[in-house]
């Protein structure tokens, strides 16, 4: 039973992280008063970059080849390290806070590299901007886990999710500040409005599509999956570390799919929530978009200021 | 009511009070403020639903009618009256205002303030809570250049202090609750008018350009 957890565990991740993607964007088309593409577009576009041929710079370098295999594992490994439906998986190698944000960093440090080998404009400037944001960003992302970790007494995520929610109301207004804080990193991280425009590739706004804007085919195909990833690896985090509820606490077919559709169905306002978001508010100046990371850090702060 | 939600209900307070700092337009701090006082109508239906007094019960409504409905509908006709879309500025800039916010709650939370806040040793977290959203609001009216975000500032003062009292056990009788909420009424009323005036006069609602009076 364990190993089919794990399986399922692992390839849950990869497996409907582009439908979130396909939601997200069948929602806003519907707020636009738009049919859309079907929820399920991302799969097929993914299907067609998969069987496309590549176009590479001459000036690449072994970093701009490597750069999407490890962006795309080390969301696959996050991804198989973080309570998804489950809480009772005892994780001690790789289920630790601070290596979740800090794989998290590695891949978004290849992804700037990547950007930057070829020498183009548009890697340079999105490399440059995608930096600055995670900078500002990393420092929000560790306190509003810090605050949960030092709530529960523990960095292991999955101690975390199986703890109490806010432990029988004691840590309710910490706990929510957090909450928030985190959402405002999410939408940092996973390059979402009102940071970054996932549908322009116009070079006054653009950053995520900056950086890969000379991948192509297969390339392609990861760096978009990973990104896909990303954002599913931070709902997941969102819904989860901060509601733990509807997890399985225990194995057992009935539990265990309960576990996935509850997970489902939070991630599912996760993404309709985003997708709310992105239909009624413009992007931000970029230099406004540190002033939106500081409340982010500001909020977490007062939330561990409020733990005695 | 379960004390819990009361608590969350406190926390909603407070960070209506961080919406109203970081608000960039009048009409969303208009309204938020409409929602911080609809939570200190929620704790008042809490305290009616406790004692069965039809007097708080008539409080609740009137400050209903007062600060949820009349005084955000007075400031949103104001600026649509004057196009009073965005806020003037805030004296320092969004970071440190950021930063004055986290230190004051800080402060409120702060061990010297324990006699104030552990007058009820079970709602010691929320009188902190309560206190940092009195320090906030004063931090209001003092960081905002806009005459209607400084009045924001000491409505919702007094909305703090109030819900200071009610998780301090200090209620006070049904009927001075009638009275302060006549001279909001009053209050809000002459504000509305008086900035009406300012506008007229001035041309503008920031007091810092306010330095050319006339006769």
């Amino acid at each position: 039973m364990t190993i089919i957890i794990l399986e399922i565990q692992i390839i849950l991740t990869p497996l409907v992280s582009p439908l979130c993607a396909g939601v997200i964007n069948k929602i806003k088309a519907r707020l636009q008063n738009r049919k859309g593409a079907s929820i399920f577009q991302p799969y097929r576009d993914l299907w067609k970059l998969l069987h496309k041929d590549e176009i590479i710079s001459r000036d690449a370098s072994w970093i701009f080849r490597i750069a999407p295999f490890i962006v795309f594992s080390i969301t696959l490994l996050i991804g198989a390290s973080i309570p998804l439906f489950t809480s009772f998986l005892t994780n001690t190698l790789t289920g630790d806070m601070l290596l979740i944000v800090y794989a998290l960093a590695i891949g978004t440090f290849f992804l700037a590299l990547g950007g930057l080998d070829i020498g183009s404009a548009f890697g340079g400037f999105g490399s440059s901007r995608e930096m600055t944001l995670s900078a500002l960003a990393e420092g929000g992302f560790i306190f509003s886990l810090l605050t949960i970790a030092l709530i529960n007494g523990t960095t292991n995520i999955f101690a975390i999710a199986n703890a109490d929610i806010f432990l029988h109301g004691k840590y309710l207004f910490p706990t929510l500040l957090a909450f928030g804080g985190f959402l405002v990193v999410l939408l940092a991280e996973t390059a979402r409005f009102p940071y970054d425009n996932p549908a322009t590739h116009l070079e006054l706004t653009m950053i995520h599509e900056a950086m890969i804007l000379e991948y192509s085919g297969k390339k392609l195909a990861l760096m978009e999956w990973a990104s896909f990833n990303k954002l599913f690896i931070f709902l997941a985090l969102w819904v989860n570390l901060f509601f733990p509820i509807g997890l399985a606490y225990t194995p057992g077919v009935i539990t265990i799919s309960m576990g996935i559709i509850i997970f489902m169905i939070k991630i599912f306002l996760g993404v309709l929530l985003i997708a709310l978001l992105e239909s009624s508010m413009a992007k931000f100046r970029f230099f406004r978009l540190p002033d939106l990371l500081l409340i982010s850090f500001i909020l977490n702060a007062i939330a561990i200021g409020l733990i005695r | 009511m379960n004390q819990i939600f009361l608590q969350f209900l406190l926390g909603i307070m407070f960070l209506t009070i961080v919406f109203l700092h970081l608000s960039k337009k009048n009409f969303s701090a208009s309204i938020a403020y409409g929602i911080q006082s609809l939570v200190i109508v929620l704790f008042f239906l809490n305290s009616f639903f406790e004692t069965n007094n039809l007097a708080i019960l008539l409080v609740v409504f009137l400050m209903l009618i007062v600060k949820v409905i009349l005084a955000p509908l007075f400031f949103i006709r104001l600026i649509k009256k004057n196009a009073l879309a965005f806020s003037v500025s805030t004296y320092l800039n969004t970071p440190l205002t950021i930063i004055s916010i986290a230190i004051l709650t800080f402060i409120a939370h702060y061990q010297k303030f324990s006699p104030l806040t552990s007058i009820v040793p079970a709602n010691q977290d929320s009188l902190s809570l309560a206190l940092s959203a009195m320090f906030l609001s004063l931090f209001l009216i003092i960081n905002r250049k806009g005459a209607l975000s400084q009045i924001l500032g000491v409505l919702s003062l007094e909305n703090s202090i109030v819900a200071f009292v009610i998780f301090a056990g200090l209620e006070q009788n049904p009927a001075l609750q009638i009275g302060i909420m006549f001279n909001i009424g009053i209050w809000i009323l002459i504000a509305t008018i008086f900035m009406s005036m300012i506008l007229k006069h001035f041309g503008t609602l920031n007091v810092s350009s306010m330095n050319n009076l006339k006769g």
